[in-house]
């Protein structure tokens, strides 16, 4: 069986233009469309919990923005 | 990164109405200067609220699984940021799924786990039957410390009839660079235990010895994210997570036909078994696009682990906002994994086994689209929100052509499972 080799290496090229992006400097005053609750990552934690479980009960994958939650026995 | 309206540092109130004309942009600019004078007095009152969120999904699969589920999560929110979260859910699952047995061309005639004995038509692929209760507890609290750090600590426990879960988990984040960045880290732990109803077969046997008990089964997790305000519009954010899964990872209740080489007849089963461990490593990046009025979500997964499996995954959903508390969100999901490395459809009866061989379908190669929508509406005047939203998953398995000799060769080993779900939910602070 294969290690997840170069993985951590992916991880990082991934991470480089979210960190290196946006030049421009968006001041706290600007901030008024991304203090919308819609703007959010995870704008309903619930329904993405609901849809962690369907998807983990139907494929082999998991993970994503968490850690928390509990196993099932559907997979 | 969540910049949350309740939050000291969000400098806006954030209605979800667009700033159109110059007279709403004037109006939008007095309430956020108004808010920021209130702020600091807002901070200092204590004040705490509850929000109360009920949902209850149905998932039906065609000919196969059902699952009803009502939720229920009750939040205390506490006016220095605090919040303490109880989430109880009940799972009640009924219907059938592949054994991971080959069809014949003939009657099948099949042991249950429970020892029951079952026929299966010819050609048609063996399901087992089956029947659970699911009830789970997610405990969680999260607490800022000053205006750029944020811990959250949580709590599982789930219990089934087969199965048990207890868990932990503990999360950071801290905001850098005028909160523009934010770095979190965390970690989870789960001791489960697995006790299969009728005991564990012994791996790649016929099934009729079983060892009594539980079986463990451990899992750790680390995760670690950045998000990043790109611009007044746009937040991206990548986050890594690894998860090691050491103990009783097999399914107690799949079987591998062993079938005639020359004519592909299932000639007996034997009982699935997997490696005691896996590590699985996850890349997510996100992004959140705020367009003239509405909001793109488009999120990239790329995923792999120690069973050789791979799979990338495209998610992107469009909210449009009709009037206050009114949205609708389509969303298109599009999946697809490779197999694992001990995945098969059947064994040969002139070959030894493997060590490890598995035929769930799950572990095979596969795709998996989702189509569906969120309405999100209100009832009268009260400041709650309900949703529904409605989904069709669509799921089709690739077994390798090849793979398939004599009368398998007639037989679609994989075919597409249609799925439709629906969850309703309703939400409201008091």
């Amino acid at each position: 069986m294969r290690r997840p080799a170069g993985f951590l290496r992916l991880v990082l090229v991934l991470a480089l233009p979210v960190v290196a992006g946006g030049c421009a400097t968006v001041h706290p005053w600007d901030r008024d469309l991304l203090a919308e609750k819609r703007m959010s990552l995870n704008p309903s934690p619930m329904l993405h919990a609901i849809d962690e479980h369907i998807y983990f009960s139907k494929e082999a994958s998991m993970g994503g923005q968490d850690v928390s939650g509990g196993g099932c026995g559907c997979n | 990164m969540q910049l949350d309206a309740a939050e000291p540092e969000a400098t806006g109130p954030g209605p979800a109405q667009p700033a159109s004309s110059p007279s709403a942009l004037r109006e939008r600019l007095s309430t956020a200067a108004l808010a920021l004078l209130l702020v600091p007095a807002a901070a200092g009152a204590e004040t705490a609220t509850n929000q109360i969120d009920f949902s209850t999904l149905y998932y039906g699969e065609q000919d196969r699984t059902q699952v009803f589920e009502p939720i229920v999560r009750a939040t205390r929110l506490f006016g220095d940021g605090q919040a303490i979260s109880a989430q109880l859910g009940l799972d009640v699952i009924t219907g059938s799924s592949p054994s991971g047995a080959l069809p014949s061309g003939t009657v099948q005639t099949m042991t249950t786990p429970s020892g029951r004995l079952v026929t299966v038509p010819a050609g048609q692929i063996p399901l087992t039957k089956f029947e659970d209760h699911r009830a789970g507890l997610d405990v969680d609290w999260r607490k800022p410390w000053g205006s750029l750090v944020t811990t959250t600590v949580g709590g599982h426990a789930s219990r089934e009839k087969d199965y048990q879960s207890l868990g932990v988990n503990a999360k950071v984040s801290a905001d850098f660079d005028q909160h523009l960045f934010t770095v979190s880290a965390g970690g989870a732990f789960n001791d489960d235990s697995v006790f299969p109803v009728g005991g564990t077969p012994i791996g790649l046997s016929d099934g009729s010895e079983v060892t009594k008990g539980s079986n463990s089964k451990r899992v750790k997790s680390v995760l670690f994210g950045i998000s990043h305000v790109m611009t007044r519009r746009w937040i991206v954010s990548v986050d890594g997570t690894r998860t090691y899964e050491n103990g009783y990872l097999t399914e107690p209740y799949k079987v591998i036909s062993v079938v005639s080489p020359f004519n592909g007849l299932p000639v007996y089963t034997l009982t699935d078994n997997r490696p005691s461990s896996r590590t699985r490593s996850s890349a997510l990046l996100s992004s959140v696009y705020h367009l003239a009025n509405d909001i793109l979500c488009t999120s990239y997964r790329y995923y792999t682990d120690t069973w050789d499996v791979r799979s990338n995954t495209f998610d992107v959903k469009y909210r449009h906002d009709l009037a206050e508390g009114w949205y609708l969100e389509p969303h298109v999901r599009y999946y697809r994994q490779t197999a694992a490395s001990f995945y098969t459809i059947g064994l040969s009866t002139i070959l030894r086994p493997p060590e490890y061989a598995t035929a769930d379908y799950r572990l095979g190669r596969l795709t998996t689209l989702t189509l569906g929508a969120n309405l999100g509406f209100r009832i009268g005047d009260r400041p709650s929100q309900w949703t529904l939203r409605a989904e069709y998953i669509r799921q089709k398995g690739d077994t390798a052509g090849g793979d398939q000799n004599g009368v398998q060769s007639h037989f679609d080993l994989t075919p597409t499972i249609n799925t439709f779900t629906a969850v309703l939910g309703y939400s409201f602070n008091f």
